[in-house]
C-alpha cells in the first residue's frame, strides 16, 4: 500500500474500513492478558505480596491507611478561593506599581537574563555551572558548556539546590542559644561575644566537608592565627570513598588522590558494587563518559557488567548483572585479579605483577574455594577477564551500598586488577589530571579521638551529628565541647549544640574555588547579593579575626582568593594584566590545565591483606547514599523528594526493599512495616518488593530520617537507617561502615502505604510501549530507515511552518538519574504536592520516569522512559475540549492555555500517555501539608506562568525557551539553528539522552533520528507491518535500547499485532 | 436574629451569585462598551507621583521614545527609565521645577519613584517590545510602521500629546490578534508560510 497520498486517496481509504476497523479486538479483554515481559512493579508476578489489609487497599488513603479528611484548612482554603473570586472578578485589577532602578547597571536590562559562571557546591565534584539570573535573582542552574566536569550537564541534586537557596527556613540572622532557646543577635553583638568565649583559648578546632580549592589552605591559617594548629582542621565527607580510593592510590602509589575515571574510552567496564553514575565520586562526568562509551553507535555498543547484591541505579545500566553475596565485593574483586593474573594476555610491569602474584600466593587456597561464597562461577570471572583484556577497559570497585570494613582492602584489589588490564594511563588518569580527594582519610575517627581535648569547635557547611551512625556518638562528643560554633547555610543537627548558629551564605552567594581534577581551576563567585541576613563562613571567620586583634592580612575571602590566584595567574602564561585574567577567569568560570607527574611501581600490598572476608550470614542492611539526598543534605528540598527514586519510584519516604521471594517466605506484604533489628539498635520500615535484589539483602537508603525541626519539609519523614550499624570502621581509612549491617527481620502488625507513583501509570500489558534490539539484530537492520510520520488517516495536513518542533529520547543512553525531572520542575515552575497528593495520584511532574522490569523477577534488567506530552499531531486531548483550551500550533507545538482552561478535565482523561496534570489546588510552597506558605516569587521563573487551582497542565516543550529564541535568531534575519535551543531536560540530561530540534530541517539532529531504524512511536504499533498503534502521531519518538543479548521476543498475547491489515 | 450557621450560608450563596454575575458581564474579545469600560483599563489614566509631561518630552522636544524607553527594542519589557537617566538632563534642565526638585530629592536618598502601572497585562499573557519593535518585512523595512516611534504609537497611541501616560488601546485578545491575522503570509509556491506575527495560543500564553 502505497502511504503517500492526497485528498483522493484519503476518500479511497475511507472505503478500506479494515485499516480503520480491523477484525478482532485491539485489545483483549482484561482477565485474557497473559503477562509480557516487562512489568513496572513485582506484585504484577507475584500478586500474593499485594498487602491483604484492607486499609492499603483503597485507592483515596493517606500513608496510614485513613481517609483524607476534607478538615477545617481544606475548607476554609476553599472557601477563601471562590470568594477571592468573586470579590476580584468585578472591578479592575487592583493598581500595580513599575519601580524603575534609581542607577541602572550598565550590565541590567529589566527583563534579559544575566549569565553568571560558578561552581556548584553541593558536592565535591564541583560541576561548573552557568546561573540565569533575572533583575539580580537566580532562577536556574544550568551545567557549564565548556566545563570539564559538567560538561553542559547537571544531576538532580545541583539543579535543585536553587530551591536552598531561596528556602524559607534559612537563618534569617546570627543567632545565640540561650539553654534549648536561640535568640536572635546581630553580627556584631555575636562577634564580641564568641570574641569573649574565644579568649585565651587555643585548642580550637574546625570541622568541615572539605574541599579541593583554596578554602582548606585559608582554614589552616585562621587556625594558626587563633594559636591552633592545621592539625585540627577536620575534613570529613560521608561518602566514603572518596577517602577509601584516595587511601588506597596512597599505599599502591604514595598518592593520596583519586584517578580519573576516563571512561569515554572504555569498551568494556566491570562495576563490583560501583555506584558511579548516581552517586560515585563524580556522576555527571561519569554519566556523560558511560553515554558516550557505552550507548549504541554505528553497530557498537559498550559493554557493562556489574558485580552487586544491591539493585543499584548503576546496576540498571549494566548489560549483564550478576547478583554476589553480600560482604564479598573484595573477594569478587580477587577473584577477577586472579583470573586476569591466570590470563596470558594479561598487562603490568614485572614488579607490578609480582606484587600481585604475592596477594593471589597468600590467600591461594581459600581464593580457589571463595566461588560457591561469592555466588558466581570461575568461568564467569575467566570470561570477563578475556573481555577486559580485549579492548580497553576498566574495573569500577565500590559504592556507598557496600561501605564496610573492608572498603579500602576492595579499591587495592581494584587497582591490582586495573593493573593487570592496563587501565591505568588509559581509562584511569592518575597520571596526568588525576581527580583530588575532598577530604583527608579518617578525619572523623581523629575528630572524635581528639574531641575531649578541643576548647572550641567551629564546623562550616557539615552535618555530622546526622550523617555518621550513631553508635559513633559524635553528638555526645560535640555536647562535651565547651563552645561550638555552628556556620551552615541551611539549620542542621549540629545547631542543636551549638552556642552560636550562624547563617552561612549559599554557595550561589559565595565565593570559592575548586579544583576537583588536579590543574584545572573552578570559580565559584556571587550570582546575587545575599537573600538573607547571612554572611560567607570564612569572611565570619575573617571578623572574628579582627574582632581578637589578630588580623589575618586579607579584607575579605575574596581578596584572599584574588592573591592566592595570583600562582595561577604565573604559571598560565597569560600576558595580560591580573585584573583582566582574573575576571576572564571569572566569567568562564574555570581555567588551568591537567596537571602531570610520573607514577612509580606498584608497592607491597599483601601484608593489607590480612585475611580474605566473607559473605555476611543471615540477613544484611545496606545503606546506600539517595542520590537524590545524598547523606541527607538535599532532605529540605521539595524538587529532590518529589522526583522519587528511580528505581523504586518512592516519593517522599524512606522504604526497605527486600527482594519479592525472600518477602514471600517471610511471609511480608507490601507496605507492611518490617521491624529490622541489630546489635546497635532497630528501626521500622515499610516493605517494598525489589526485583533483583540478592535474596538475604535489605536495602534501607540513607537521606532521610531527620528527627529534629530542622525543616517543615524533611521534618519526620522516612527513617535514619544509620542508627542500627554497630561502630566499626575500615582499618585501614579509618571511616565509620554505614553498610553491610548484619540484622534480624521481624514483620510486624502495622501498615505504611508508601507514595510510589510507578502504578499510577499502568502500563496495562500493551505493548510498544519500550522496545529493545539486540546488538546483533541492530547490525543487520541499521542502514535501514524508518518513517514514523506517514499514518494513513483522515485528518488534514499540517500547514508546513518553518519549524516543526520535534524530540528524540534515546532509551539506550537513558540512565534513570531524574535530573530531567528536577530541571523541568524548576524551568516551569511546577510545584510539588507532597506524599498524600501523591497518594491520591496527583504529582504534577511534566516529565515523568517511567521504569519497566524485564525478565526473571531474580535477576531482570530495567529500562527507564523519560515520557513528557508526546505532542500528538492527531492528540486526543485536542479534541475533547469543551472551550478551546488546548490547541496545536502550526509548529507542531500542542499548545495549553491556561486561562481559557475551565478545568473539565476530559483531556486528562483522553490522553494515552497520562501526562497531563491537575491542579487540584493553588500549590504552596513545597507541600500541600501543615503551616503551607505562599511560594516565593524570587524563586519562580518570571518567564512561565504560575498555574492556579482549577487549572490544566503539562509539557509545552519550553515554549518559553522557544520563543526567546525565535527572537533571538529573529533579530538576526535567520532561523533558528539546530542545537540552538535547548528544552529544560535536554539541557540538563547527563546522559545526552534528549535531542530536540526543527523536524522540517532534514539536516537537524532529530529529524535524523526521528528517520533510525530505532526510532519508534510510544504506542504506535509497528510501522513495518501496517500497524499504527493508536494514531496519534506524536512529535516525541524514542530510541530503542540496544541489549547485548536477544530480548525475549512477544509481549504476551499478541494483541493487535499483524491483522490489522490482512490482505495488504 | 440570623443563626451565625445560616449567616455563614448566606454568605456563600452570595458570594457564589456574585461570582455568576462576574462571569456573565465579562465578555472576552473586542468587544469594548461603557459597562466593561473600566475592567479593560482603555482610557485609564492614573495619577504619578511626578506629573511627567510626554508631550513636553517627546513631542515638543522631539526626544525619541528610546532615548528613555531604551530596553524596548532589547527586552521584553520596555522598562521605565532610571532616576540617573532623567538626572542626566535635569541636573541641569529646569531644576527649579517642584517635581524635579522632588526627583532630585528621592535621587540623592537613593529612593526609587515609584510609578502607577498603566499598561498592565494580565499574568498569563507574555508580551516582548523587542519583536514588535524590530518586526520587519520582506523588504526589510519595519513592518508597524515608518519609523521607531510611530511602531510605539501604534499601540500606544498619541503619547506625544499626552501628559502621564494614558492607555489607548484596548490591548485586549482580540484587538491584538486583529493585527496579527494582517501580517501573515499563506504558503504558495511550494515555499512555507511566512508568519511574521503567529496566532497560536502559545505565542502570547504559556
Amino acid at each position: 500500500m502505497s502511504l503517500e497520498h492526497d485528498n483522493d486517496e484519503l476518500k479511497k481509504l475511507e472505503h478500506k474500513p479494515h485499516v480503520f476497523a480491523p477484525e478482532g479486538d485491539f485489545e483483549a479483554p482484561a482477565k485474557d492478558t497473559v503477562p509480557g515481559p516487562y512489568y513496572m512493579a513485582a506484585d504484577e508476578r507475584m500478586p500474593e505480596l499485594e498487602a491483604d489489609e484492607p486499609s492499603m487497599q483503597g485507592a483515596k488513603l493517606d500513608s496510614k491507611g485513613k481517609p483524607f479528611p476534607v478538615d477545617r484548612r481544606d475548607f476554609m482554603r476553599l472557601f477563601s478561593a471562590s470568594a477571592m473570586f468573586g470579590a476580584t472578578a468585578c472591578v479592575r485589577r487592583p493598581a500595580e506599581t513599575a519601580i524603575p532602578y534609581v542607577k541602572q547597571p550598565i550590565d541590567q536590562v529589566p527583563g534579559v537574563a544575566t549569565h553568571y559562571a560558578t561552581t556548584c557546591g553541593d558536592c565535591a565534584s564541583a560541576c561548573g555551572i552557568v546561573v540565569k539570573t533575572r533583575e539580580g535573582r537566580p532562577v536556574k542552574l544550568e551545567g557549564a558548556d565548556e566545563h570539564p566536569i559538567s560538561q553542559g550537564a547537571l544531576c538532580a541534586m545541583g539543579q535543585a539546590s536553587i530551591q536552598g537557596l531561596y528556602h524559607p527556613e534559612r537563618l534569617k540572622g546570627p543567632h545565640i542559644r540561650h539553654g534549648r532557646r536561640l535568640d536572635p543577635a546581630n553580627w556584631d553583638e555575636t562577634f564580641a561575644q564568641i570574641t569573649d568565649q574565644l579568649k585565651g583559648k587555643t585548642n580550637v578546632a574546625i570541622f568541615t566537608g572539605g574541599s579541593t580549592g583554596h578554602s582548606d589552605e585559608f582554614l589552616g591559617e585562621v587556625l594558626e592565627k587563633l594559636g591552633s594548629s592545621k592539625e585540627h582542621l577536620y575534613t570529613w565527607e560521608s561518602n566514603g570513598l572518596f577517602s577509601s580510593i584516595s587511601k588506597a592510590h596512597e599505599l599502591a602509589f604514595g598518592h593520596a588522590d583519586l584517578p580519573r575515571l576516563e571512561l569515554p574510552l572504555a569498551k568494556v567496564i566491570i562495576g563490583i558494587g560501583s555506584d558511579f553514575l548516581e552517586v560515585g565520586t563524580s556522576p555527571v562526568y561519569h554519566s556523560k563518559g558511560f553515554s558516550l562509551s557505552h550507548s549504541y553507535k554505528n553497530g557498537k555498543k559498550g559493554l557493562f557488567v556489574q558485580l552487586e547484591s544491591n539493585y543499584s541505579l548503576t546496576g540498571t545500566n549494566a548489560d549483564k548483572r550478576h547478583i554476589i553475596k553480600p560482604g564479598t565485593e573484595t573477594t569478587s574483586t580477587l577473584l577477577l585479579v586472579k583470573s586476569l593474573f591466570e590470563n596470558a594476555a594479561s598487562k603490568g610491569s614485572p614488579a607490578a605483577r609480582e606484587n600481585i602474584k604475592a596477594v593471589l600466593d597468600k590467600h591461594a587456597s581459600s581464593l580457589s574455594s571463595a566461588y560457591a561464597d561469592v555466588g558466581v562461577t570461575k568461568a564467569v570471572f575467566d570470561d570477563l577477564a578475556d573481555k577486559l583484556l580485549k579492548e580497553p577497559s576498566v574495573v569500577v570497585a565500590g559504592g556507598s551500598s557496600n561501605f564496610d570494613e573492608n572498603a579500602t582492602l576492595l579499591q587495592l584489589a581494584a587497582i591490582m586488577a586495573n593493573q593487570l588490564t592496563g587501565a591505568y594511563g588509559r581509562t584511569l588518569q592518575f597520571e596526568k589530571g588525576w581527580m583530588n580527594s575532598p577530604v583527608k582519610s579518617g578525619d572523623l575517627k581523629r575528630f572524635l579521638e581528639n574531641a575531649d581535648k578541643f576548647d572550641a569547635l567551629i564546623v562550616i557547611e557539615s552535618n555530622p551529628a546526622f550523617s555518621s551512625p550513631d553508635s559513633w556518638a559524635v553528638e555526645k562528643a560535640l555536647e562535651n565541647i565547651p563552645l561550638v560554633i555552628s556556620i551552615q547555610s541551611f539549620p542542621n543537627e549540629v545547631d542543636h549544640f551549638a552556642k552560636f548558629v550562624l547563617p552561612n551564605h549559599h554557595y550561589l552567594e559565595a565565593w570559592g574555588d575548586e579544583q576537583s581534577i588536579a590543574g584545572v581551576w573552578s570559580t565559584r563567585q556571587p550570582t546575587v547579593r545575599s537573600t538573607t541576613n547571612s554572611r560567607q563562613a570564612e569572611d565570619i571567620l575573617l571578623w572574628i579575626l579582627a574582632y581578637m586583634d589578630k588580623s589575618l592580612p586579607y579584607k575579605d575571602y575574596q581578596a584572599y582568593l584574588k592573591e592566592k590566584w595570583r600562582a595561577i595567574y604565573e604559571i598560565s602564561g597569560v600576558r595580560h594584566d591580573y585584573d583582566v585574567f582574573f575576571k576572564f577567569v571569572l566569567k568562564r568560570g574555570f581555567t588551568g590545565s591537567l596537571a602531570s607527574r610520573t607514577l612509580g611501581d606498584l608497592k607491597e600490598l599483601s601484608s593489607y591483606f590480612d585475611s580474605l572476608p566473607k559473605s555476611k550470614s543471615g540477613f544484611v542492611l545496606l545503606s546506600p547514599l539517595d542520590y537524590r539526598l545524598q547523606d541527607g543534605r538535599g532532605a529540605h528540598l521539595p524538587v529532590l523528594q518529589e522526583i522519587g527514586d528511580g528505581l523504586t519510584t518512592v516519593a517522599w519516604d524512606t522504604w526497605l526493599a527486600i527482594n519479592p521471594k525472600t518477602m514471600k517466605k517471610l511471609g511480608i506484604k507490601q507496605n507492611q512495616m518490617v521491624e529490622v533489628t541489630s546489635s546497635a539498635g532497630t528501626l521500622k520500615a515499610a516493605a517494598y518488593p525489589l526485583p533483583g535484589l540478592q535474596p538475604d539483602t535489605l536495602v534501607v537508603p540513607r537521606g532521610n530520617g531527620h528527627k529534629d525541626e530542622r525543616s517543615t519539609i524533611s521534618n519526620n519523614n522516612g527513617i535514619d537507617p544509620l542508627t542500627v550499624y554497630a561502630k566499626k570502621s575500615d582499618p585501614l581509612s579509618g571511616e565509620p561502615v554505614t553498610s553491610l549491617q548484619e540484622v534480624q527481620v521481624t514483620p510486624t502488625k502495622e501498615w505504611y502505604r508508601l507514595a510510589a507513583t510507578q502504578k499510577q501509570n499502568d502500563i496495562a500489558n500493551r505493548n510498544e510501549i519500550v522496545k529493545k534490539y539486540s546488538l546483533a539484530k541492530a547490525k543487520k537492520i541499521q542502514n535501514k530507515t524508518v518513517d514514523l510520520d506517514t499514518v494513513p488517516d483522515l485528518f488534514p495536513k499540517l500547514e508546513k511552518a518553518a519549524h516543526h518542533w520535534g524530540m528524540s529520547v534515546d532509551l539506550d543512553k537513558c540512565n534513570g538519574c531524574g535530573a530531567c525531572m528536577v530541571a523541568c520542575s524548576l524551568e516551569n515552575n511546577v510545584p510539588q504536592v507532597g506524599r498524600d497528593q501523591i497518594l491520591l495520584g496527583r504529582t504534577m511532574h511534566w516529565i515523568r520516569l517511567d521504569r519497566y522490569f524485564y525478565g526473571e523477577i531474580d535477576n531482570p534488567s530495567a529500562t527507564f522512559q523519560p515520557v513528557m506530552c508526546q505532542h500528538c499531531n492527531h492528540a486526543p486531548c485536542e479534541a475533547v475540549c469543551p472551550v478551546f483550551a488546548t490547541t496545536h500550533d502550526a509548529e507542531g507545538i500542542n499548545s495549553m492555555t491556561y486561562n481559557r482552561c475551565v478545568g473539565t478535565r476530559y483531556c486528562a482523561n483522553a490522553c494515552p500517555y497520562k501526562v497531563r496534570r491537575f491542579n487540584w489546588w493553588t500549590h504552596k510552597w513545597g507541600t500541600m501539608g501543615k503551616r503551607g506558605q505562599d511560594r516565593n516569587p524570587r524563586a519562580l521563573n518570571p518567564d512561565v506562568t504560575v498555574r492556579t487551582r482549577g487549572v490544566m497542565e503539562k509539557c509545552s516543550f519550553c515554549v518559553g525557551r522557544l520563543r526567546d529564541a525565535k527572537h533571538f535568531a529573529k533579530e538576526q534575519g535567520r532561523t533558528v539553528n539546530d542545537g540552538e535551543v535547548k528544552t529544560a531536560c535536554q539541557q540538563t540530561c547527563p546522559a545526552d539522552a534528549i535531542s530536540f530540534g526543527n523536524l522540517n530541517d532534514a539536516q537537524s539532529k532529530v529529524s535524523k533520528e526521528r528517520k533510525n531504524f530505532r526510532a519508534y512511536l510510544m504506542l504506535g504499533g509497528d510501522p513495518d507491518h501496517g500497524h499504527y498503534g493508536i494514531k496519534t502521531l506524536p512529535n516525541v519518538n524514542y530510541l530503542a535500547q540496544i541489549t547485548h543479548d536477544e530480548p525475549a521476543t512477544g509481549f504476551g498475547k499478541q494483541q493487535g499485532h499483524g491483522h490489522s491489515n490482512k490482505g495488504h | 436574629m440570623l443563626h451565625p450557621f445560616h449567616s455563614f450560608f448566606l454568605v456563600i450563596t452570595l458570594l457564589v451569585s456574585s461570582h455568576a454575575y462576574s462571569w456573565w458581564m465579562w465578555t472576552p474579545g473586542d468587544h469594548v462598551d461603557d459597562s466593561t469600560q473600566s475592567m479593560i483599563g482603555q482610557g485609564y489614566h492614573p495619577d504619578q507621583p511626578i506629573p511627567f509631561s510626554h508631550k513636553i518630552h517627546a513631542g515638543d522636544r522631539q526626544i525619541p521614545c528610546q532615548f528613555c524607553h531604551s530596553s524596548a527594542r532589547r527586552s521584553t519589557a520596555a522598562g521605565i527609565p532610571a532616576s540617573s537617566s532623567c538626572m542626566g538632563c535635569h541636573k541641569f534642565v529646569n531644576t527649579d521645577a517642584e517635581p524635579i526638585k522632588y526627583l532630585k530629592e528621592k535621587y540623592d536618598k537613593n529612593e526609587p519613584i515609584e510609578w502607577t502601572k498603566v499598561h498592565d497585562l494580565p499574568d498569563y499573557v507574555r508580551f516582548s517590545h523587542k519583536v514588535h519593535m524590530q518586526a520587519k518585512g520582506d523588504d526589510g523595512k519595519l513592518l508597524l510602521a515608518d519609523s521607531p516611534d510611530e511602531v510605539c504609537m501604534a499601540c500606544h497611541g498619541p503619547v506625544k500629546e499626552m501628559g502621564t501616560a494614558e492607555q489607548w488601546a484596548p490591548l485586549q485578545m482580540g484587538w491584538c490578534i486583529g493585527c496579527h491575522n494582517q501580517v501573515k503570509t499563506p504558503a504558495k509556491d511550494g515555499k512555507p508560510a511566512v508568519t511574521y506575527a503567529p496566532v497560536s495560543c502559545n505565542t502570547c500564553h504559556y
